[in-house]
């Protein structure tokens, strides 16, 4: 039983050499692949899930974003990281430590099976999480799939793309743009909350472990060390405590550049066409096409008709498959 | 209360021929931020139109007797305060509206909800606060608010997780538990990571009636019957061909994007806008719907507006827009329906439409 989308897909996207190696993966996979009808591939949705983080990562820490700081928009993205987050540690304690001889089908298979596609459904998870190393497992759809198929980017991530060195950079010790895009928005109105909270702040990111975490209160305090408004009330505690919780487990290290093929980057169509730069840049038609474009291309049949049920990041791993 | 809809045919949908009037603004391609229409909002009455850009300038159109043509009032081309109520909001303002009464209104942020009287301007009342005491734990936010457009002591509210709270000030003075919650459970066939931002309510407006709210999240319009809150009682998809894109819209900070959506005077249909100066209108009575574009192409006097198709995949035909030849940067957040009458302003960018019925 081979997954009749993976097929499909490519038949149109990859040339004839990458074929045969696809179909090989794909047996290998055989146990895992979920039937069209039933949603992504594991290998699609890890890898998905691995771009979003990214995203999202990248939406919370770029450099001063061109339009103005929103706290929804804050939120929701906080939201969605914290959503990865807790899948990725409920993949990672369900699994043993990842054994590289092991069939690919269990510690996936089991994990796929608790996981999605709906991620706000904690699976049942008694044991702890591990140490780093299956959290990195789990974190890198690369080395999710070393195992079973060496054409899927496994090259090492030696030189990580821009857009992933955005984030350590501008995380310590200097103030980073994000804390002080949100700073804007409480210099809209300053109230006398932002006093207590600057009293809460200085307290919460001394209980945090982790590098980045301490590293950027620190930061902060030294960047605006006299500045009522840098101890923000709400925005500023916000992004701290959310972040450093966040990152305790791991360091962006982690997170952003173990394992991972950067040649995902440049065939990633959720990332503009320039690859690394200003994500917050106004769309214009072209650039979504641009983006748009590596899963719009035409069937090599003309007959075949186009399937937009496929996801988006199907055809980045197709792709990817093919280079 | 409820006009009579256009002189008694129904509204909306394909039994109206939807013409060009008029178009204000500047033709440029680039236009700078402060051009941007932010706000379309008809009076009361239907007699005034106000629109408001990102550059704090308010221009009021009125209509002439004879034509039915807009055009801007000279005394007021740009607005400056009456009253300025000040400091009261920390964050972003997203919903101002004056109760029926006619005394007070409200105005509500993404944490925050206060009451105004339209004479004191140096305290408000705060009615409505879900601020945690730590932010930390911040997960959802306010993100519209409307009064009832009858009782005066009832409100709504929506949250940043496609929930609408419906508070009534008689029952406490601290709006802070609703009278009624409306939430529509998950489609768990339709769950993906981007779930909750897409339920994200950008838009609540009550009907002129005052029996129905309807709803606007990224990908649908929802009606809601005020006394059922188990689920909306009419669903309309504005742009379902988007759901395949929506990582792409993620990355570029479209699915962000808050588009508002209205009622005709009659309450049998529903508007709202879309991508690529396409808006849609929805007919509640014969379950039509039509897609319509605001461009300078179609903007010959009296022309007829053509229903546009977008084609979501396969052969595309002739006349249709391919999914992927949508314009993003072209986007219809803001649009009014005259309270009587079937005239529609459309703001696109910074660009002001007004189409109306042939029949007008």
């Amino acid at each position: 039983m081979t997954c009749k989308k993976c097929k499909t897909a490519n038949g149109y996207m990859l040339g004839k050499g990458g074929k045969r190696k696809f179909d090989e993966h794909e047996d290998g996979l055989e146990g895992k692949i979920v039937s069209p009808s039933d949603g992504p591939s594991k290998v699609s949705y890890t890898l998905q899930r691995q771009t979003i983080f990214n995203i999202s990562l990248m939406k919370l820490y770029n450099h001063r974003p061109l339009t103005e700081p929103s706290l929804q928009k804050t939120v929701l993205i906080n939201n969605m990281l914290r959503r990865i987050q807790e899948e990725l540690k409920q993949e990672g304690s369900l699994r043993p430590a990842f054994p590289a001889s092991s069939p690919p089908a269990d510690p996936l298979g089991s994990s796929y099976r608790e996981a999605p596609p709906a991620f706000s459904h904690p699976a049942p998870a008694p044991c702890e999480l591990g140490g780093a190393a299956p959290l990195e497992a789990c974190l890198t759809p690369a080395s999710l799939l070393e195992d079973d198929q060496d054409t899927f980017c496994t090259s090492p991530a030696a030189q990580p793309a821009a857009p992933a060195r955005l984030a350590p950079p501008a995380l310590p010790p200097e103030k980073d743009s994000f804390s002080s895009a949100l700073d804007e928005i409480e210099e809209l109105c300053p109230t006398s909350t932002s006093m207590e909270a600057a009293e809460a702040t200085t307290d919460d990111p001394k209980g945090d472990s982790g590098g980045p975490g301490a590293q950027r209160p620190e930061g902060l305090q030294d960047g605006r060390p006299d500045d009522p408004k840098l101890m923000d009330s709400l925005p500023g505690n916000f992004e701290i405590t959310t972040s450093t919780g966040f990152l305790t487990d791991l360091t962006l290290d982690d997170i952003l550049f173990a394992d991972i093929d950067t040649s995902m980057y440049d065939f990633d169509p959720c990332t503009s066409a320039s690859g690394t730069s200003s994500k917050m840049s106004p769309v214009s038609a072209d650039d979504l096409l641009k983006t748009l474009a590596p899963y719009s291309s035409q069937p090599v049949a003309p007959s075949q008709p186009f399937k937009m049920d496929l996801t988006e990041l199907d055809h980045i791993m197709e792709v990817l498959v093919g280079s | 209360m409820a006009g009579a809809g256009g002189g008694g045919c129904p509204a909306g949908g394909n039994d109206l021929q939807w013409c060009f009037s008029q178009v204000k603004g500047a033709v440029d391609e680039d236009v700078a931020e402060a051009d941007v229409i932010s706000t379309v909002e008809f009076s009361h009455s239907g007699d005034l139109l106000a629109t408001g850009d990102k550059g704090g300038r308010v221009v009021i159109f009125q209509r002439e007797q004879e034509v039915p043509i807009l055009k801007p009032m000279d005394l007021m081309v740009e607005a400056s305060p009456r009253r300025v109520f000040a400091n009261a909001h920390t964050y972003h303002i997203n919903s101002i509206s004056v109760n029926s009464d006619h005394e007070t209104y409200l105005s509500a942020d993404d944490l925050r909800i206060n009451l105004w009287h339209l004479e004191i301007t140096d305290r408000s009342f705060n009615i409505v606060d879900i601020k945690p005491a730590n932010m930390e734990e911040l997960t959802e936010v306010i993100t519209a608010a409307e009064f009832h457009p009858h009782q005066c002591n009832v409100l709504v509210y929506s949250s940043s997780k496609g929930t609408i709270r419906l508070c009534d000030m008689r029952s406490s003075a601290l709006c802070d538990r609703h009278s009624k919650f409306f939430e529509e459970p998950e489609d768990p066939s339709s769950r993906s990571f981007f779930s909750e931002i897409i339920s994200s309510v950008s838009d609540v407006k009550f009907s002129h009636s005052g029996r129905y709210m309807m709803t606007r999240d990224y990908l649908s319009v929802k009606v809601w019957d005020l006394n059922m809150e188990s689920r909306p009682v009419e669903t309309h998809q504005v742009h379902e061909y988007l759901r395949s894109k929506l990582c792409s819209l993620y990355e570029n900070d479209c699915i962000f994007d808050k588009f508002e959506c209205c009622w005709n005077g009659s309450d049998s249909a529903i508007m709202t806008g879309s991508y690529n100066n396409f808006f849609r209108m929805f007919d509640r009575t014969t379950w039509r719907d039509v897609t319509l574009e605001a461009s300078r192409e179609n903007s010959k006097p009296r022309a007829s507006l053509k229903p546009r198709r977008v084609c979501a995949g396969g052969k595309r035909k002739k006349d249709e827009v391919s999914v992927d030849s949508l314009d993003f940067s072209k986007k219809i957040l803001h649009t009014a329906w005259h309270p009587v009458e079937n005239i529609i302003a459309v703001a696109a960018t910074n660009n002001l439409y007004i189409f109306q019925d042939k029949a007008n």
